[in-house]
């Protein structure tokens, strides 16, 4: 195992001070507007505020290359980052969002690089990426919206379902199936910018977690040639490169929310007396306490090592797999674990708890849903074995 | 105007602290360490002079194992310009603290010295006062404000009765208390500038000191579990029982 640099260590400590002093006591109100009804999420002026602390303090493209001004941190720097962040439960990431930049680093031309990587990098435009439709969601190999060729355009018709950020995105990455090519062979990535004509706004669908996701659809929506992005017929690679570094990321912030989830327990558990003893002095607490412990430990050294291999240049799509499934199903049960222990409080919408319950409910689906990661995973192995 | 900056690594506040089942001292491996807080406010104080052109160097010195360095690099992310580490396995007693501070200062020459009025492990308070006395050096302990004026600076001391304001004449002595001010984060350019700021690295026996300590520790032990209190039944009970057997009022 490697030792983490001093400098990515002491970055860590940043971001737990940055998120326990400026972003925790947000959480009422975040909880209050799930609460009511709306959507988890920072009001625009508390956004404002926490924005201009991160630039203050340099939390601002941590992954973004130096050419664009930003920090190029390798991927273990941002684990422990990703860890802090997902301590608490109100949702704040500190821009841009990774996954779609790493997939627009890989396939940008020049000019696209000027256009949309370089504001995206630098945080003044945000994206969203399309690629879930109502008959293909955990199997978008079986995506049928189309792209055509008209001259030096391309027009998409087609459903795209489930795709989140899409009010404030700038651009949404479209997967549209272009070639003959059946499965993944043919499926081509576009840039859509918002407001084209023909690509709509379908509907807003309320998710789990107080979260947002939205349906759209493209009628005969007409984009110029120069918003392919990367090779036609081959963007199904770079939208997996995409989902890899996703996955890690929701590996390590399956650390924090347990971590989170096991401090809870651990100060309820050494106050609360029923029965005349503590809840701490029952086995059935300690154990879980125990396996919480046990399994933070090893989903740490699974996404420190995915992290390592993938800094170092490796495919790591089967350890971005484990990781993602590991994690998410890790934090499922010591929430699960955390709430009965709070017995009544821990169902109570004004605890952070239950939002993380919902949360994670939501984590065991989007970016592949568990039972297609442990298909994959095995697959694999099958496939190397003589 | 050169400031130097005295860090302490110690038990992080966020710990808590465990004795050793030996009762030799207090368990420290695999402990979480940080910057002793009181220091972190010198160092951020001897940096706010630096930012309003009061002080025109920052240097950050630490004792005893190698791991101080961290505590050092710390400092340096906050704006510190340079480090000394004086590195040693002897355990460091506040007066070998003081000499070692002595012998660094009269090599430096810095015209102030900032130090947290105490550390948070063993909470000595100390060091400061026997640095000025070592030194020659007028003391300002317990600060929550200072200003500088020419070749003078002046403290506000939070003593027992309120506030009392005293003038020294530099070079001096500072100790930090809580409200001197709030502590910035080190932003990340200035924790990544920081790798390249030079740590000098020297033994106790380079400064002629000999850090031996005058002081044995006997025996550390846990304070007294609290004991369960009692349920009056009325206030006339209460101030009977404060009187009678609490012997308080």
């Amino acid at each position: 195992m490697f030792e983490l640099s001093e400098e990515h260590r002491m970055l860590q400590d940043l971001v737990a001070k940055f998120i326990d002093r400026d972003v925790m006591p947000l959480e009422k109100a975040v909880l209050a507007r799930e609460m009511s009804g709306q959507k988890s999420a920072l009001s625009a002026e508390e956004e404002e505020v926490l924005l201009g602390k991160c630039r203050e303090l340099g939390l601002w493209g941590l992954d973004v290359p130096e050419e664009f001004g930003g920090a190029n941190l390798p991927t273990v720097a941002l684990i422990g980052v990703y860890e802090e962040q997902a301590r608490t439960c109100v949702p704040f990431t500190f821009p841009p969002d990774s996954p779609n930049l790493h997939m627009l680093m890989a396939v940008c031309n020049p000019e696209q690089r000027k256009k949309y990587l370089e504001p995206y990098a630098r945080g003044e435009a945000q994206s969203a990426i399309a690629i879930s439709e109502p008959g293909a969601g955990g199997d978008p190999a079986g995506m049928i919206t189309r792209a055509v060729k008209n001259g030096d355009d391309w027009v998409i018709n087609g459903r795209k379902i489930w795709v989140s950020r899409v009010p404030q995105a700038d651009f949404v990455i479209v997967m549209a199936r272009t070639g003959e090519g059946k499965r993944h062979e043919g499926v081509t990535a576009f840039i859509v910018e918002r407001g084209t004509k023909g690509f709509n706004i379908e509907r807003e669908i309320p998710m789990l977690g107080g979260q947002r996701t939205y349906e759209l659809t493209f009628d005969d929506c007409r984009i110029p040639g120069s918003q392919l992005l990367g090779q036609e017929g081959r963007g199904f690679a770079p939208m997996q490169l995409r989902l890899t570094v996703r996955r890690l990321q929701i590996g390590a912030w399956c650390i924090g929310m347990t971590r989170r989830a096991l401090d809870m327990m651990i100060e309820h558990a050494k106050q609360r007396v029923t029965f005349g003893q503590r809840l701490a002095d029952r086995q059935a607490i300690q154990w879980w306490i125990a396996e919480a412990a046990m399994k933070i430990h090893a989903c740490r050294l699974m996404v420190y090592d995915a992290a390592a291999k993938s800094d170092a240049g490796k495919d790591v799509r089967t350890e971005a797999s484990m990781v993602k499934l590991y994690g998410t199903e890790m934090a499922t049960e010591t929430i699960d674990h955390a709430m009965q222990t709070f017995g009544a409080m821990g169902v109570a919408k004004e605890l952070p708890l239950q939002l993380m319950a919902q949360k994670v409910r939501t984590m065991r689906v989007y970016e592949g849903p568990s039972e297609v990661h442990r298909m994959v995973i095995a697959r694999r192995l099958l496939q190397d074995r003589r | 105007m050169k400031i130097l900056v005295p860090v302490k690594r110690v038990v992080d506040y966020n710990v808590k602290v465990r004795v050793k089942a030996d009762g030799t001292g207090i368990e420290t491996a695999g402990v979480k360490m940080s910057m002793n807080p009181f220091d972190e406010i010198g160092v951020e104080e001897a940096v706010r002079l630096k930012e309003k052109g009061a002080a025109t160097e920052i240097v950050a010195v630490s004792m005893g194992v190698p791991q101080c360095a961290e505590t050092i690099r710390t400092a340096l992310a906050m704006g510190a310009d340079r480090g000394i580490l004086v590195e040693t396995d002897a355990e460091l007693q506040p007066l070998a603290v003081a000499k070692l501070l002595k012998a660094i200062a009269e090599k430096e020459q810095p015209k102030l010295i900032i130090l947290g009025k105490q550390a948070i492990d063993d909470d000595m308070n100390a060091t400061g006062q026997m640095l000025a006395a070592l030194l020659g050096w007028p003391q300002g302990t317990f600060a929550s404000k200072i200003t500088i004026e020419g070749d003078g600076i002046t403290v506000t001391r939070e003593v027992d009765g309120g506030l009392e304001t005293v003038a020294l004449t530099l070079p001096a002595i500072i100790t930090t208390d809580l409200r001197l001010n709030e502590p910035r984060y080190a932003s990340l350019p200035n924790i990544m500038k920081a790798r390249k700021k030079p740590i000098d690295n020297l033994k106790p026996a380079d400064l002629g000191v000999d850090p031996k300590p005058r002081l044995t520790t006997v025996k550390v032990a846990e304070p007294p579990k609290r004991k369960a209190g009692v349920k009056v039944g009325s206030v006339a009970e209460l101030v009977e029982k404060l009187k009678t057997e609490a012997k308080v009022i």
